[in-house]
C-alpha cells in the first residue's frame, strides 16, 4: 500500500465519519431518483429507443454543487484543525498528499456514481438501451467530477475557512460552467475558444458516446494544471509560513 | 546530531529568528525556553521541515532538511503546539493512519502500535473517539504519533501546556523515559520541566539565542539571593545590634522581614560571594553571644525564572554559554 493509497483512504472514509456524505450523498440520490421516476432524466426516442441524456444533460449542474461540497473540507479542515502541519511532516511527497486527497474525492463521487447504475439497469430491462451514450456519459461523468475536484481541491488549499472554499469553488466553477455562453454572447469567436475551455463541453462531446482523445487531453490538463498549482501553494506556505 | 545554523525566518516583514545555530549530540535532552514569540516554535518547525529558513540550515545526521526533508522526516517524530489530531477517527485508526504514512507495514506497525500503546498507556481508550478523550488522553495520542515509528529525534513543542498538575507529571516522566535512549528536543513554559528532565536548556529571546547550559551552570551566574536569618529574641534589640554589626559601609544590607511568632523574628542579610562566609559567622557568634536563639539560616540560591527573566527581558549582546553544558548528553 503506497502512502498515497493512505491518505485516499483516509479521505474515503473521513466522509463517512462526518455528516456530509450522508447529506451530499442523500441529496443527490434522492433528487436524482424523483427526477428519475418524474421522467425528466430519460426519453424514448423513435421506436422506442430509451436515452439517458436527460440525467446526463443534468449531472454537470448536480456537481457544480456536489464536488464543491466534497472538496471544501480537503486541506480547510487540515488548516483549522492544523493537521495540516503535521501532514507536511509525515515523510511524504507534497504531491503524494495532493494526488492522496484528490483520488479519495473522486473515489467518493465514482460510488455515488455507481448508485445511480439501476437507473440504466431498469432502462434497458424496460426498453431498448443504446449504451454506447451511457458508458459516455458515465466516463464523462467521472472526467467531469475530476476537473472540479482538482479546481476545488485547489481552492481549499487557499482558505482555513470551509465554508469559504464551498463559495469560491461554486463561484469558479459557475464562471466555467458559463464561459460558453458568455463567449456566444460577445462573439462567435470568442464562443469557440471558451468551450474549448469548459469542462462541461468536453463532457457532452463525451456523452454522446464518441471518446474523442481531445476531450481526454483536456481533462488531464485541467486536472494536472490545478493539482500543480496546489503544490505551488503547499510551497509558497512552507517559505512564507 | 542535530546542527542548526545560523537559523533566519522572516514572516512577511516581521523577523521570528535573527540567526540561530547551535548542536544536539544524539542522546541529549534538550529543552528550549523563551517567551511567546521568540522564536521556539518557529526553530521546531524549521527543523521537521514544515517550515523553509529564510536562510541558514538545518542538518539532521548531516543530511540538509530542505534538500532531503523525506530522509530527514523519517529520522524525526514531531508533536506541534496545537497537537493537532482528527477528531473524529479512533484511537487505533489514526495511530494505524499514521503508522500507514510513516511507511509501517504489516508487522512492523503491529509491533509499533503495540509499543506505543504500552508506552504512553493507551489501552483503555484504543476503541474510543478522538474527541471523546480527555485533554491528558489527547496529548498522550499525540506523543504516540510522534513516536510511532521508534524515531531517533523527538521533536515536542510544548508537549504539558494546558494540562493539569498530575498529568504533567505523567507526561514529564514519559519524556523522561524516552529520553533515555534518543535525542529529545522540547520547548516549555515550565522552568520546573526542564529542571525536571532536560540535560541541556537552550533560553530565546527576540529571535537570538540568549543562553546554553544546564539549569545549575545558568543559574550559578547570577548571585545568590540574601540571607534569610530566624532568630528567637528580643527584636529591637536584635535588630539593633544586627545593625551595629553590618553599618552601611560594609555593603552587607539588614532588613527586618516579619515575625513567625512572639520573640521569633525573621531577617533578610543581603551579602555578596566573598563576604559571605563571614558574615555568617558574625551572625552566629552575635547570637550565641547575646543568649539568642539560632532558628534558621538559610540561602535560597538564583532560580531559573531570575536567569530567564534577567535574558529574556534585558537586551543580550552575547548568548550566555555555559560550556560545562555543551559537553552534555554524552550517555548515549
Amino acid at each position: 500500500m503506497s502512502k498515497t493509497t493512505v491518505i485516499l483512504r483516509r479521505e474515503f472514509r473521513s466522509y463517512f465519519l462526518s455528516p456530509i456524505a450522508y447529506v451530499v450523498g442523500g441529496l443527490f440520490l434522492g433528487i436524482g431518483g424523483w427526477l428519475y421516476f418524474s421522467r425528466v432524466f430519460f426519453d424514448f426516442g423513435a421506436g422506442a429507443e430509451a436515452r439517458m441524456g436527460g440525467f446526463f444533460s443534468l449531472l454537470p449542474l448536480f456537481f457544480l454543487v456536489l464536488v464543491p461540497a466534497l472538496s471544501m473540507r480537503l486541506w480547510a479542515e487540515e488548516k483549522k484543525l492544523g493537521t495540516f502541519e503535521l501532514l507536511l511532516t509525515f515523510p511524504v511527497r507534497t504531491r503524494d498528499l495532493i494526488l492522496g486527497k484528490f483520488l479519495g474525492g473522486l473515489f467518493f463521487v465514482i460510488v455515488l456514481l455507481a448508485f445511480t447504475l439501476p437507473y440504466p439497469i431498469t432502462l434497458a430491462t424496460y426498453g431498448k438501451l443504446d449504451w454506447g451514450p451511457v458508458i459516455g456519459g458515465y466516463l464523462g461523468g467521472i472526467l467531469l467530477a475530476a476537473s472540479y475536484l482538482s479546481l476545488g481541491l485547489f481552492i481549499s488549499s487557499l482558505t482555513r475557512d470551509q465554508i469559504i472554499a464551498l463559495l469560491l469553488s461554486v463561484a469558479a466553477l459557475l464562471v466555467l460552467v458559463l464561459l460558453p455562453q458568455v463567449g456566444a454572447a460577445m462573439s462567435p469567436s470568442l464562443a469557440e475558444a471558451f468551450k474549448l475551455l469548459s469542462p462541461v463541453e468536453h463532457f457532452r462531446s463525451i456523452a454522446r458516446g464518441v471518446l474523442d482523445l481531445r476531450d481526454l487531453i483536456f481533462y488531464i490538463v485541467f486536472c494536472g494544471l490545478f493539482l500543480y498549482l496546489n503544490a505551488l501553494v503547499l510551497e509558497f506556505k512552507k517559505r512564507n509560513g | 546530531m542535530i546542527q542548526v545554523e545560523n537559523l533566519v525566518k522572516y514572516y512577511g516583514s516581521f523577523v521570528a529568528l535573527r540567526g540561530i545555530s547551535f548542536e544536539v549530540p544524539s542522546g541529549q535532552v534538550l529543552g528550549f525556553l523563551g517567551p511567546n514569540g521568540a522564536g521556539k516554535s518557529t526553530t521546531m518547525k524549521i527543523l521537521t521541515g514544515y517550515l523553509y529558513p529564510s536562510s541558514g540550515q538545518v542538518r539532521v545526521d548531516g543530511i540538509d532538511v530542505q534538500r532531503d526533508p523525506l530522509t530527514v522526516r523519517k529520522k524525526v517524530g514531531y508533536l506541534p503546539e496545537t497537537n493537532p489530531l482528527y477528531m473524529d477517527m479512533r484511537v487505533d485508526d489514526y495511530l494505524r493512519f499514521v503508522g500507514g504514512v510513516r511507511g509501517l507495514r504489516g508487522k512492523e506497525m503491529l509491533r509499533g502500535i503495540q509499543r506505543v500503546v504500552e508506552v504512553c498507556g493507551l489501552a483503555r481508550v484504543y476503541r474510543k473517539e478522538i474527541r471523546e478523550l480527555s485533554k491528558g488522553y489527547r496529548q498522550r495520542v499525540g506523543l504516540a504519533q510522534a513516536m510511532i515509528h521508534d524515531p531517533e529525534i523527538l521533536v515536542l513543542d510544548e508537549p504539558t501546556s494546558g494540562l493539569d498538575p498530575n498529568q504533567i507529571v505523567e507526561i514529564r516522566e514519559l519524556i523522561r523515559s524516552l529520553g533515555a535512549d534518543r535525542t529529545v528536543l522540547l520547548s516549555t513554559h515550565y522552568l520546573q520541566e526542564v529542571e525536571a528532565t532536560c540535560d541541556r536548556i537552550l533560553i530565546v529571546a527576540r529571535g537570538k539565542l540568549v543562553a546554553d547550559g544546564t539549569s545549575r551552570s545558568l543559574t550559578s551566574t547570577l548571585p545568590a539571593g540574601p540571607l534569610t536569618v530566624e532568630i528567637k529574641g528580643p527584636k529591637n534589640k536584635i535588630e539593633t545590634q544586627l545593625k551595629e554589626l553590618f553599618p552601611a559601609e560594609t555593603g552587607v544590607e539588614v532588613r527586618f522581614l516579619g515575625e513567625e511568632g512572639p520573640e521569633d523574628f525573621l531577617f533578610h542579610v543581603g551579602t555578596s560571594p566573598d563576604s559571605d562566609e563571614h558574615v555568617r559567622e558574625a551572625i552566629f557568634d552575635l547570637v550565641s553571644r547575646n543568649g539568642w536563639k539560632l532558628l534558621e539560616m538559610h540561602r535560597r540560591p538564583a532560580s531559573l525564572e531570575q536567569v530567564f527573566r534577567k535574558l529574556t527581558l534585558d537586551p543580550v549582546e552575547e548568548p550566555l554559554v555555559v560550556k560545562e553544558a555543551s559537553t552534555g548528553g554524552d550517555h548515549v
